[in-house]
């Protein structure tokens, strides 16, 4: 279907072609745990915070606060083959096998830091470890475990707690006429009180103008992401799933001085430009397929995406919920919670009209019906995990819509984020062989359909 | 109807083997019946506009064989339960379901119900904010209005204080019964069974309010008359957890020669034990939901705004009427039982368990799939467990 870079005969061929500006984004993550770290032995607080689409980050970064994030700390747990004794610290010390495995592997850490290593750092924990949280920060987005994962760890530190708020809503009820408006007054106040608690916590007070200067450059970063995002579109794919998850942190959480993150993206958004001119592909084979990777990867097991390039499968896209929306127009408001409020609550809300006037019900079956049009899609790999409800509810009912209204097909490998116990590449890999002749399968319906992919 | 003369548990009894029976013969007569899903969506709202709360449960005897072309196998057993029952049309007297967002797959029940079960053509979803800060109500708030506004438009009428009012006053009256109905439980042994308990219980959520207060006087009455048989058990037992509406999980806790004498689940004392509050407005509705109703599924923020955290007496702010219940109704053994992938209850374990730990009541925690097959591997756990309770 399309040229590929060719590597020279003499050195082994790489599957993925990597994207040379995603080391940098990689590493801003890296060195933010040593810094972190370094800061705290220094006598600095840090924050253990979860992912919250930026209305807790950009405060916290505001006055100055380290913060880490266990949810991405346990995916570095997983992918260094470190998680194990971390879930087995959590089983033991009571917490139902069921639940989120970031949860389970940073509950397992905070037990064996508090209960049994005095207070100091696990010695087997990468990077040189999270140090103890001077507040927990939950939040209420996307799901139940963020706060109350977050909530159990009282259970080891008497930090103070505090849960974000975010309304959820599906379509209908989403486009409520006047629910726009009050959604923001209800995250307006919040947010106040919650700045308002950090200024008496750390005893220091919030500097506004940087929380502006902030999320001014949080939406440039979003506006960049989200061009490399529409720039992925084309064929070949130039960029591949597994270069998307190196280099998210610095959108997803801010990590890093996001200053240098912009310049990062505006960096690899030339590169993905020069890849889109040039027709050079994501992998070092042609592109046979153009797989969309529904929802979380397995970290444990990213090297296996090597083999599905050998075959020719590229990974075109993935994980909508780790993708920032195209960013609101914040410049008509001046309250500086408000255009945190707004960017924030985006995430939540970007599709609700399309959706409704799709006539679909689930926001996230509309996203992915969006993503497999405008990326061509041959199939999806869905992914749904044993230890996360959010990330894995929906895609059965996004199987059955992608089949039914654009006949493109999935393949559905059952799989976790941290446990690798429950992934058997190689059967994978058997069926991954069978579902390509589904997959030319379907490229004839569609045509036949008068669809043009 | 229940009369004078007609025994209050075995009405009961043929209410719990039938739920749908008398709502049928209402919407018969032309009444609509509005199903409803979890706690959370304000049932006072529904019989205020003349309509009939009815709690969609599932069916534990019922395999699974539908539903999973729209929910994956890893998330509540219990919500898939009732999309599969919706799939096979088991719900066609609804004229209406309503959920809310009490959990992540509670929330995507009501969204797949649109997309796959066609009875209920009125459908609703609330938001449910996480905390009980003070925003966070006055929030809710306005999502119950927004509900408010919606069942208007189905009922072609506007809703007025004084029928909200009276509804309130309904709706408590038939707590405050429920109430004194498991008082009859605190005697040793207790006056009634958590079997029979169970079945008044899903008997109330499956009727009309009014008739409901009628089968619950009924009740009380006939329990009241009882001689108590002087048959004591090893063991009193709290049984704690989610959704519960099935009496066979009773069936063998008490198989095993304890009595289960109350509970903390959304089918018993977490429904009934929280009254709505004067001027019986919208308001009053919010606080009542998310803050008076204690179920874990809401971050109850007990050391909100203060700088320095102590997690026990977080835990005393959160679980103290768990103390209350275990001090009230005399319980020496406390099972924790849960549906499997059931987040908001999973992360609750652990930290329940050290605070009966502080009280010196022992516990048990148990995992079932919501089936009746599921149950069996549990027994001999919880005949070990009230063998040491002896
Ligand atoms: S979305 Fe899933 S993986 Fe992420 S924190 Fe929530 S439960 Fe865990
Ligand atoms: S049992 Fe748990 S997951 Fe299921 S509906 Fe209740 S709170 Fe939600």
């Amino acid at each position: 279907m399309s040229e590929t870079a060719t590597p020279s005969k003499t050195e082994k061929k790489r599957a993925i072609n990597r994207l040379k500006s995603m080391y940098p984004l990689r590493n801003v993550v890296q060195q933010d745990y040593i810094d972190t770290l370094k800061a705290s032995n220094e006598g600095k607080p840090t924050v253990w915070s979860m992912l919250n689409y930026w209305e807790g980050d950009l405060p916290l970064k505001a006055m100055g606060l380290n913060i880490v994030y266990p949810e991405n700390y346990a995916t570095l747990l997983a992918a260094s083959g470190a998680a194990e004794p971390f879930l087995d610290a959590s089983d033991s010390d009571g917490f139902p096998t069921h639940m989120c495995g970031y949860g389970r592997s940073t509950i397992g850490y905070s037990y064996r830091m508090m209960k049994e290593n005095g207070g100091k750092i696990p010695p087997d924990a990468p990077l040189g470890g999270m140090a103890k949280p001077a507040l927990l920060l939950g939040s209420g987005i996307i799901c139940d475990a963020r706060f109350k994962w977050f909530q159990s760890l009282a259970r080891y530190f008497d930090a103070p707690e505090w849960c974000l708020e975010m309304p959820m809503m599906a379509t209908y009820e989403g486009s409520e006429p006047d629910l726009e408006a009050y959604q923001v007054k209800f995250l307006v106040k919040e947010l106040k009180d919650f700045i308002a608690f950090l200024e008496k916590l750390f005893k220091q007070k919030m500097d506004w103008a940087k929380l502006e200067e902030l999320t001014d450059l949080a939406v440039k970063i979003h506006e960049t992401t989200y061009k490399i995002s529409e720039l992925r579109q084309s064929i070949p794919g130039p960029m591949h799933a597994t270069d998307f998850w190196s280099s998210m942190p610095p959108s997803l959480f801010f990590a890093g001085d996001m200053k240098v993150s912009l310049k990062c993206y505006q960096d690899m958004l030339a590169e993905v430009q020069e890849r889109v001119n040039n027709k050079v592909s994501g992998i070092n084979y042609p592109e046979r397929y153009r797989l969309i990777f529904a929802e979380l990867p397995p970290w444990h097991s990213l090297k296996f995406f090597d083999s599905l390039a050998e075959m020719g499968w590229n990974f075109v896209f993935e994980s909508f919920g780790y993708h920032a929306p195209k960013p609101p127009d914040l410049s008509k408001y001046s309250d500086p919670c408000e255009k945190l409020a707004r960017l924030s609550r985006n995430f939540m809300f970007n599709v609700f009209p399309e959706a409704k006037a799709d006539n679909i019900q689930n926001p996230i079956v509309e996203t992915y019906l969006k993503i497999a049009r405008g990326f061509k899609a041959d199939g999806f790999f869905m992914h749904p995990l044993i230890s996360c409800r959010a990330a894995s509810c929906s895609l059965r009912t996004v199987q059955h819509w992608e089949q039914e209204k654009l006949d493109v097909p999935s393949l559905w490998v059952e799989g976790d984020i941290i446990d690798k116990r429950v992934f058997n590449p190689q059967e994978v890999l058997a069926r991954a062989e069978a579902f390509e002749q589904t997959m030319d399968h379907y490229r004839k319906v569609r045509k036949s359909r008068g669809l043009d992919w | 109807m229940v009369t004078a003369t007609t025994k209050g548990l075995s009405r009961a009894h043929e209410i719990y083997a039938d739920r749908g029976k008398r709502v049928r013969e209402l919407r018969k007569a032309g009444k609509k019946i509005i199903g409803y899903i979890c706690l959370y969506p304000p049932i006072e709202i529904i019989t205020a506009m003349g309509m009939v709360p009815f709690r969609i449960f599932g069916d534990m005897s019922e395999p699974i064989t539908v539903a999973d072309k729209v929910s994956t196998t890893v998330v509540c057993p219990f919500l898939r339960s009732i999309i599969d029952l919706g799939i096979k049309g088991k719900f066609d007297f609804l004229d209406g379901a309503v959920g809310a967002h009490t959990c992540d797959i509670g929330m995507t029940t009501i969204i797949a119900w649109r997309d796959y079960i066609k009875d209920a053509p009125f459908t609703h979803l609330i938001d449910v904010p996480h905390t009980d800060h003070a925003p966070a109500v006055d929030y809710f708030e306005g999502q119950i209005n927004f509900f408010k506004q919606h069942i208007e438009e189905l009922a072609g009428e506007k809703l007025s204080g004084d029928k909200l009012k009276k509804a309130c006053e309904l709706h408590n009256k038939q707590r405050k019964l429920v109430r004194d109905l498991y008082d009859l439980r605190k005697s040793d042994p207790p006056r009634l069974n958590s079997m029979e308990n169970l079945e008044v219980m899903v008997s109330l959520f499956s009727l009309p309010v009014e008739e409901g207060n009628e089968l619950l006087e009924a009740v009380i009455r006939e329990v009241k008359e009882r001689s108590i048989k002087p048959a004591k058990k090893k063991a009193r037992l709290l049984v704690w957890g989610p959704v519960f509406d099935n009496t066979s999980l009773y069936e063998l806790v008490e198989s095993t020669g304890a009595d289960v004498v109350v509970d903390d689940t959304c089918v018993g004392t977490r429904a009934f034990w929280a009254d709505v509050k004067a001027p019986y407005d919208l308001h009053a509705l919010a606080q009542r939901y998310l803050v008076d109703i204690k179920c874990p599924r809401t971050y109850r923020d007990t050391q909100h705004q203060e700088t320095e955290r102590s997690y026990d007496k977080d835990l005393d702010s959160r679980f103290s009427y768990i103390k209350k219940a275990v001090t009230d109704w005399h319980v020496n053994g406390v099972v924790l039982q849960s549906v499997k992938y059931c987040d908001t209850h999973g992360y609750e374990v652990p930290n329940l368990r050290h605070y009966l730990d502080t009280l010196g009541i022992p516990s048990i925690y148990i995992e079932h799939d919501y089936s009746e097959r599921s149950l069996a591997p549990i027994k001999t756990r919880v005949e070990a467990f009230v063998e040491t309770l002896g």
